[in-house]
């Protein structure tokens, strides 16, 4: 009986653990062959992580590798409001000092629908270890970049800003867009039980890479120079716009460009559309006389006239096509030199009318590039306004020879100067310099480009002869005579045309180069609206300039062509 | 059950292999663990100096923005006036144009004829033969 007793019961025993085991097994092919897989995907889903990272946007640096802008990392605070919806008072509260922001604001963001809203943006890390000293609930931080501009409102119009994406709108950002942009990265990493980074079982890691830096050819203290005389035009002269160029004529290149109104970078969205617009390259106007440059540079050229070749400029009213043209002071017979540093316009309309004809005014003008961009490095420029031939009135060979019924950008008449002042090369303007790689290894270097030869370098030489006399005490503007430098220039006065009509509102302007016979500098100055009084383009743009070229030519170490006066001297040595 | 069993001597052969044999697992065992272990402490060490240099990178891009900051034209007149120092731009008659030496200079240089010359010409200033033309400029 023991015998059949004791098998019945280790066969009981066998059954029971191998029915167990069985279950276990089915638990098993359960777990791993037909779960697998979905179980496969919870188990990675709670293990494994992919972190996206941005890559840094490149920097902006002028032509000395001073930094214009740059990328500072900084964090924003997001809230996910299914779970701050239940305590959304109290959280606003403890929340709303730290970020400074009003409670009731904060409140209404906790609790408005939806499983994610940013709070508040670009937090220094004290600010981030406070809010997380609070330990609340359904409050999270995310990494994200602030671009920082560090001179403020300096060169703000060429650099531009960027939006919240931080992606370029306008400038250099906008324009330099595929170079400055980073690339992201990403890895996807296994976290422990406590939500740590297994750094040994990181599955991909593809880094992110920078963006590249792109140098341009401003220079920052010329830059300021030009803001900094700018600003005192406009507090002394109350124009609704003024604009500043300097720029290197014999390369095209860019040393400064301003315009005002300005804005910050910095806070671009308190700033006015208005303020932050480039009018270097967008705004048109009617240049005035600073365009009798073109149609008389062009008459030279092509030997329709020489400088002492004279013109009568009756007595300052002149009868054409049924209408009276005026010069500003009464001349009798001038010669083309006299007409120029007088700034005559019955002269000037006289050498179109009797020596040059229509289609050479207009080949002139096309030429010198008005009436195409320029194509610098600056999103927004326009081509101004030349009418096609087919479109000139009776008046109009007499009106644009002094810069009427044409439309130019600032750019556009510093590039013709330039043209002038480089042996009749029309250059391309040229604002950035070179791309550089995150080992400072230039990727590009931008050369600059011939645009085209409107003039002979005879012409610009005749031309260059005639300007030296513009800022002298015979011509239109000795304000802008810089001391002991030959200075050669032009100014222009355009009245300014509202509704149709010329009302009583100047365009007053000045544009020169120096030195005169070996030009180093070239300088624009443009001031909408003078009030006060004084609105010629010598008496409000000349001491600009002037201004501006003392300063640079020194900061430039550019020789200066006359002597300082032997008295001065004296004084100096006995110092 | 006890009459069953067969007293076998041990063979000192086969337990020094199963021994051998048990330690190699033992020891693969061990260096596997040992080896998990330092990949691991490299992994988090690896993780803390990423840490380091994201924090170095983001400090040295905010100091070079305060550079920046401290090295704008703006920023130094600001700081002149501030503590007066009195610096000012140059006056035009402030400054006396030098004559840069080039190689221009050098080709200008009267050489010594003969070597007696030469010799006292060492200690000789060179005459230029002509005045070279205006480079830069030193401030007073």
């Amino acid at each position: 009986m023991t015998a059949p007793r004791q098998n019945v019961r280790v066969l009981i025993v066998i059954g029971a653990v191998g029915l167990a085991f069985a279950g276990l097994a089915f638990r098993l092919f359960q777990l791993h062959v037909l779960q697998h897989k979905e179980l496969l995907a919870q188990a990675v889903a709670n293990s494994e992580q992919v972190l996206h990272r941005q890559g840094r946007r490149g920097q902006i640096l002028d032509a000395n590798g001073n930094l214009l802008a740059n990328s500072l990392s900084a964090r924003l605070v997001f809230a996910d409001p299914s779970v701050t919806c239940s305590q959304a008072v109290t959280t606003a509260h403890a929340l709303a000092p730290l970020l400074q922001m009003d409670e009731a604001t904060l409140a209404g963001k906790l609790s408005s629908p939806g499983h994610y809203v940013r709070l508040k943006q670009k937090l220094n890390e004290d600010t981030i270890q406070q809010v997380r000293a609070l330990k609340l609930k359904g409050i999270g931080f995310e990494d994200q970049f602030m671009r920082l501009y560090p001179n403020g409102e300096l060169a703000s119009h060429v650099l531009g800003f960027v939006d919240a994406e931080h992606k370029g709108v306008q400038g250099i950002e906008a324009s330099m867009e595929t170079f400055l942009q980073g690339q992201s990265g990403y890895e996807v990493v296994e976290r422990d039980r406590r939500g740590r980074e297994i750094r040994a079982s990181r599955i991909e890691d593809l880094a992110p890479r920078d963006g590249f830096t792109v140098v341009l050819t401003i220079d920052q203290v010329i830059q300021h120079v030009a803001e900094v005389e700018l600003e005192k035009a406009m507090v002394e002269f109350r124009p609704q716009a003024a604009t500043i160029i300097v720029s290197r004529p014999k390369t095209g290149e860019i040393l400064a460009m301003s315009c005002r109104p300005t804005f910050d970078p910095n806070k671009a969205g308190d700033a006015t559309a208005d303020a932050r617009r480039n009018r270097c390259v967008s705004d048109l106007a009617e240049p005035g006389s600073t365009f009798k440059i073109v149609t008389i540079s062009t008459a030279l050229s092509e030997g329709l006239v020489r400088l002492e070749d004279r013109f009568n400029c009756e007595n300052g009213a002149w009868l054409y096509g049924g209408r009276l043209l005026h010069d500003a002071h009464p001349y009798g017979v001038l010669s083309v030199e006299e007409i120029l540093f007088h700034s005559s316009n019955i002269g000037a309309a006289k050498i179109a009318v009797e020596r040059m004809g229509q289609a050479r005014v207009y080949d002139a003008m096309r030429n010198f590039g008005f009436g195409n961009k320029t194509g610098i490095a600056i999103p927004g420029e326009v081509s101004g306004i030349v009418h096609p031939l087919s479109k000139w009135n009776k008046l109009s060979i007499s009106r644009i020879p002094m810069g009427h019924e044409v439309s130019v950008t600032p750019i556009q008449m510093m590039m013709a100067l330039n043209a002038v002042a480089n042996g009749g090369q029309l250059m391309k303007p040229l604002i950035v310099k070179s791309v550089l790689d995150e080992k400072g290894t230039p990727l590009m270097q931008y050369t600059p480009q011939l645009a085209g030869q409107p003039i002979t370098p005879q012409a610009t030489a005749l031309m260059t002869t005639a300007l030296r006399k513009v800022p002298s005490p015979v011509g239109t503007a000795p304000k802008a005579a810089v001391p002991r430098y030959d200075v050669a220039g032009k100014t222009g006065t355009a009245q300014k045309l509202e509704n149709g009509q010329y009302v009583n509102k100047f365009y007053s302007s000045f544009i020169g180069y120096l030195p005169a016979n070996d030009p180093q500098i070239s300088i624009y100055v443009s001031l909408d609206d003078p009030i006060g009084g004084a609105y010629y383009g010598g008496s409000v743009a000349g001491p600009v300039f002037r201004a501006v070229a003392e300063k640079v030519t020194q900061y430039l170490g550019i020789p200066p062509q006359q002597q300082p006066n032997s008295d001065d001297t004296k004084k100096v040595a006995s110092l | 059950m006890k009459q069953n069993r067969k007293r076998e001597s041990l063979r000192l052969g086969t337990v020094a292999k199963s021994l051998i044999a048990c330690m190699c697992v033992a020891a693969l065992g061990l260096f596997y663990v040992y080896g998990k272990t330092r990949i691991n402490r490299l992994g988090d060490e690896v993780g803390k100096r990423e840490a380091t240099l994201t924090a170095t990178e983001k400090r040295n891009a905010m100091l070079a923005a305060q550079l920046a900051q401290l090295k704008s034209p703006a920023a130094l007149e600001q700081r002149c006036q501030q503590y007066n120092l009195g610096l000012m731009s140059p006056k035009d008659t402030q400054m006396v144009p030098l004559y840069e030496p080039g190689p221009e200079w050098d080709a200008q240089l009267v050489k010594p004829a003969d070597p007696v010359t030469a010799t006292t010409a060492k200690t000789k200033t060179p005459v230029l033969a002509k005045k070279p033309q205006t480079k830069v400029m030193a401030r007073r």
